[in-house]
């Protein structure tokens, strides 16, 4: 095995462990509302949200080798790798992957830790924009596009992640708003027994949508390496095997459920009721679906918080936390620039170290370490399929007081 | 930055009104059909507990069966987009044709 290879299986498994965090951060998104409506049992919810990921995997036989072209210059239009960056092997196009891949990992764990429902596509594209003005310069991002569609950074990135939240809120609150007044007069024991049946469908369509669209974000990514190395030559398919992990890397996560975020958005922003979670679903469902349909790239996670707020404000008399709302508004604002930064100093570490094989072994190393210390500190209030439905306020303990002149780590 | 801007908000309109159709009107139709099984099934599912009426289930499992065309609807979209192929409503009815 020559030490290219080696570091491609780590650039391989990085992958995998991204798709897997992309998994457990959004389970939540499909299946937060299904779970605190008490519509599914927090384990049926998210083995449901499980499979259809899996299922939703397979289905997308679309070619998404592309995917990394909206946001940074490491590809030739027809998804083959810049040849400038293969000309060593491949090592240095596997570095700018390895170090992206690891930025969007340490930023999606670090939200999940905090229970923060951030964009895991946000994260993967923020550590790949960082790793590539480390590895290129600035020249190598695509910011803005050549003008002539909707491409780049802002184009891609930044506008639909300032448009899908607003436009999936406007979906929900209308229709809870329509609901609520259709319902009038109908008691609330039948209603609610009606709405959670309408609330597992559209979630479960969520949950489908989810996998077709995240789970090839990871193939494209994997295939791309391949391709640098001389491991693959085909830009019309990708391999069987790296679709199959993919897929269960995704569901395998999902499963696990990220019931940290699940809680926040379940319990944190709004107190939800069977017909305001079928009505956040279906928005979501049709914002992701109608978005997917028009080549308007966007964020399940935004869409889906958006569409929780929404059926907040469509409730006469709900109460929106409008406080967990800011918090989640502030993640999403850092997410992009943060991963980059993380994404950066990965590169250049590995670069210093000569971009070969002892590089991409140490920022795998930090990768691992980071991993295990916030796994570690997330045991010290654990938050599962037990405790995920409990009260909100209650369950937020004042902050100790911090002695002065003791910096907290 | 000013042509990708006016690009999304072209594509925000369209994405807004393709939303609200889906994603408002089949969760109102959803509830028109639970309103009408209430009506249907009459006493304590609804508040003023009236007399129960045939007519009122049919109804509800009319408007139902709607909502569930379109649930398939966006599966079939799904599915078709992930094997290349397109969902065209040109001839009113959708049908299934290469991207």
């Amino acid at each position: 095995m020559t030490e290219t290879t080696v570091i491609l299986v780590l650039v391989v498994i990085t992958a995998l462990g991204f798709d897997f965090t992309n998994g457990f951060h959004d389970t939540a998104n499909a299946m937060a509302t299904s779970i605190a409506t008490g519509a599914l049992r927090p384990k049926v919810a998210v083995a449901l949200s499980g499979i259809l990921n899996l299922i939703g995997a397979f289905l997308s036989v679309e070619v998404a080798l592309t995917v990394s072209n909206a946001v940074v210059r490491i590809q030739n239009s027809d998804g083959t790798p810049k040849e400038s960056l293969t000309s060593d092997g491949g090592s240095a196009l596997l570095l700018i992957v390895l170090a992206g891949l690891i930025g969007g990992i340490v930023w999606n764990l670090l939200t999940w830790l905090l229970g923060l429902p951030s964009s895991s596509s946000h994260a993967l594209f923020g550590g790949l924009i960082g790793a590539t003005i480390a590895g290129l310069g600035w020249a190598g991002v695509n910011w803005n596009g050549n003008g002539s569609k909707l491409d780049g950074v802002v184009g891609k990135v930044i506008l639909p992640a300032l448009m899908s939240p607003v436009i999936a809120g406007i979906v929900a609150a209308l229709g809870t708003w329509i609901i609520y007044k259709i319902t009038v007069g109908v008691a609330q024991r039948f209603t609610d027994n009606g709405f959670r049946w309408g609330q597992i469908g559209s979630a479960s369509l969520v949950s489908l949508a989810h996998g077709t669209n995240d789970a090839q974000k990871t193939m494209g990514v994997i295939t791309l390496a391949l391709i640098a190395t001389g491991d693959w030559t085909d830009t019309k398919n990708i391999p069987f095997w790296v679709k199959a992990a993919c897929a269960l890397a995704i569901a395998l996560g999902t499963y696990l459920g990220g019931w940290r975020i699940i809680r926040t958005l379940g319990k944190g922003l709004v107190e939800i009721a069977p017909p305001q979670g079928m009505a956040a679903e279906s928005a979501s469902a049709a914002v992701i679906l109608a978005s997917s349909h028009l080549g308007f790239a966007l964020s399940t996670t935004h869409v889906a918080t958006g569409s929780i707020l929404g059926s907040g404000v469509g409730k006469p008399g709900a109460q929106v936390r409008w406080r967990v709302a800011g918090r989640m508004v502030a993640a999403w604002l850092i997410t992009l620039p943060s991963a980059a930064v993380v994404g950066a100093i990965m590169w250049y570490i590995g670069h210093l170290l000569g971009g070969g094989l002892a590089g991409a072994l140490v920022v795998f190393a930090l990768l691992l370490a980071a991993a295990g210390y916030m796994y570690w500190h997330s045991r010290k209030t654990p938050i599962d399929h037990n405790n995920v439905n409990d009260e909100w306020d209650s369950a937020e303990a004042p902050a100790e007081p911090v002695p002065a002149g003791k910096v907290s780590s | 930055m000013n042509s990708n801007l006016g690009f999304a908000l072209e594509g925000a309109w369209k994405v807004l009104a393709a939303s609200l159709i889906l994603g408002a009107g089949l969760p109102a139709l959803f509830a028109l059909g639970i309103r009408s099984l209430a009506w249907g099934a009459g006493g304590d599912a609804e508040v003023d507990h009236a007399r129960p009426n045939p007519a009122g289930t049919v109804l509800g499992y009319v408007l139902f069966a709607v909502v569930i065309l379109g649930v398939l609807l966006g599966i079939t979209f799904i599915v078709a987009s992930g094997f290349g192929k397109a969902l065209s409503f040109e001839h009113i009815y959708p049908t299934i044709i290469d991207k």
